[in-house]
């Protein structure tokens, strides 16, 4: 009888983890192993929200994770959230509203917004999901449209 | 450098095996490691293996004896979005939330942020004033002991090396609680002050703590008692504003000057005793 290897799933696809160092990131595992480079690298310490990704559909900071310590698990990453229909939902609303100047900063709060619609479902308010939000940088202060674009999320899927 | 290792025991005696048998610095407790990575990254911490805890039974938290007991690796995100939280302890509910973001809170854990000892956690104040008791377990059996005593210093704490943080109890529902505290920017910054009242009806006494400062959280114990009774007077308040104002433990670093400190401590002070009682704001200078 054969041992599974460790393994995770990256928008669908299993990744080995053999020969992943124990001190690896999955953001770094995403954009240098993988290639998968929408996911953004900001602080690398859990300030600006730019490298979140969805694991089993819940927000999460892929430079505070470990890739060894997710086995099992299933990642999401902007190249493949709008194969759902709440993640295309909020790609559509941002894409609306113009939400992005220079776009570093706009897959971090689509996964962020994803997750936080996953979790909550539509009935949150626009007010608790900017608040939720809070921990998503936009560095060009763009911040006016990105409100608007979590409106107009919510109002779709309402 | 050669890569780490990471293991994931799925007991806890695997767990305390492993940490047992390691050659002393050698190994490295991962909880969420949202703190540890950093040290990993920068080189402050040097290890062969890190032992991951994501397999152990200790991601639960429940209500139970009259109080809350609450796994160490129950992410912090779990915890807050319980639906009775805010009611019963608001204080804890209020130090969780003021944690980073969502995303970092469903990393994050109770058992991280005290075995890691973060100078300026949040959460200290808040357990403090909880009369808040953590479970150690180690290789000759269990220990327990108040967060006030666990805590040393900043990174400093009463683990042994071969000891985990397995859970931390709350003996008592304390409703009549709260914790504010004072930033730069909400979710991505560390508090410059944190305060946290909470009455217990079972020591008839209010406890208050300071946070947020160096080298740790600590009780105020002077301002606690110049609240007096269940219900205080603004004028209580007021005394107890300016006792708090006073503590030696408000000095300055890099976050503040121990000004404005004092003066946020008045503030904070006030209008968590009012918060506490639900009522509105008063005694704010």
């Amino acid at each position: 009888m054969s041992v599974p290897l460790p393994a995770l799933t990256v928008n669908g696809r299993r990744l080995s983890l053999e020969g992943v160092p124990g001190e690896e990131r999955l953001l770094d595992t995403l954009r240098w192993r993988l290639g998968l480079r929408g996911t953004k690298e900001g602080c690398r310490s859990g300030e600006c929200g730019a490298c979140t990704v969805l694991v089993d559909g819940e927000a999460r900071l892929s430079c505070l994770a470990l890739s060894q310590d997710l086995e099992g698990r299933s990642i999401t990453t902007i190249e493949e959230v709008g194969s759902e229909p709440i993640g295309r939902a909020v790609q559509a609303a941002f894409a609306e509203e113009g939400a992005l100047q220079c776009g570093y900063c706009t897959p971090g709060f689509v996964l962020a917004l994803t997750g936080l619609l996953h979790e909550r479902g539509p009935s949150a308010s626009t007010e608790e999901l900017l608040r939720d939000l809070g921990g998503n940088l936009c560095r060009c202060t763009g911040y006016v449209a990105i409100r608007r674009a979590v409106a107009r999320a919510r109002e779709r899927l309402a | 450098m050669a890569p780490i290792e990471l293991i994931a025991p799925a007991t806890e005696a695997e767990v305390l095996s492993a940490v047992g048998s390691a050659a002393p610095g050698t190994v490295a407790i991962l909880a969420g490691g949202t703190d540890l990575l950093g040290d990993l990254e920068h080189g402050r911490l040097r290890v062969q293996r890190l032992i991951s805890l994501r397999r152990l039974p200790w991601r639960s938290h429940a209500w139970e004896a009259g109080g809350l007991k609450l796994g160490a690796t129950e992410p912090l995100r779990q915890l807050e979005t319980d639906p009775d939280l805010l009611a019963r302890l608001p204080a804890l509910h209020q130090a969780i939330t003021a944690v980073g973001s969502p995303a970092l809170r469903r990393q994050a854990s109770v058992g991280g942020n005290l075995g890691r000892a973060a100078p300026a956690s949040d959460l200290t104040p808040a357990l403090l004033v909880l009369d808040a008791v953590v479970e150690l377990v180690g290789p000759s059996g269990v220990r327990t002991m108040p967060v006030d005593r666990f805590l040393k210093a900043s990174r400093t704490t009463e683990l042994g090396a071969t000891e985990l943080v397995r859970s931390v109890r709350i003996p008592e529902l304390r409703p009549a609680s709260a914790y504010l505290w004072r930033r730069v920017r909400p979710a991505n910054d560390i508090s410059q002050i944190g305060v946290a009242v909470a009455w217990s009806p079972r020591r008839n006494a209010w406890r208050v703590s300071l946070g947020g400062v160096p080298p740790r959280a600590t009780l105020a114990e002077d301002c606690a008692r110049a609240l007096g009774s269940a219900t205080p007077s603004a004028a209580e308040i007021e005394q107890a504003a300016a006792v708090l104002s006073g503590s030696p433990a408000l000095v300055s670093d890099r976050r503040a000057t121990e000004e404005y400190r004092r003066r946020l401590a008045s503030a904070l002070c006030a209008r968590a005793v009012s918060a506490a009682l639900g009522r509105p704001p008063e005694g704010v200078p």
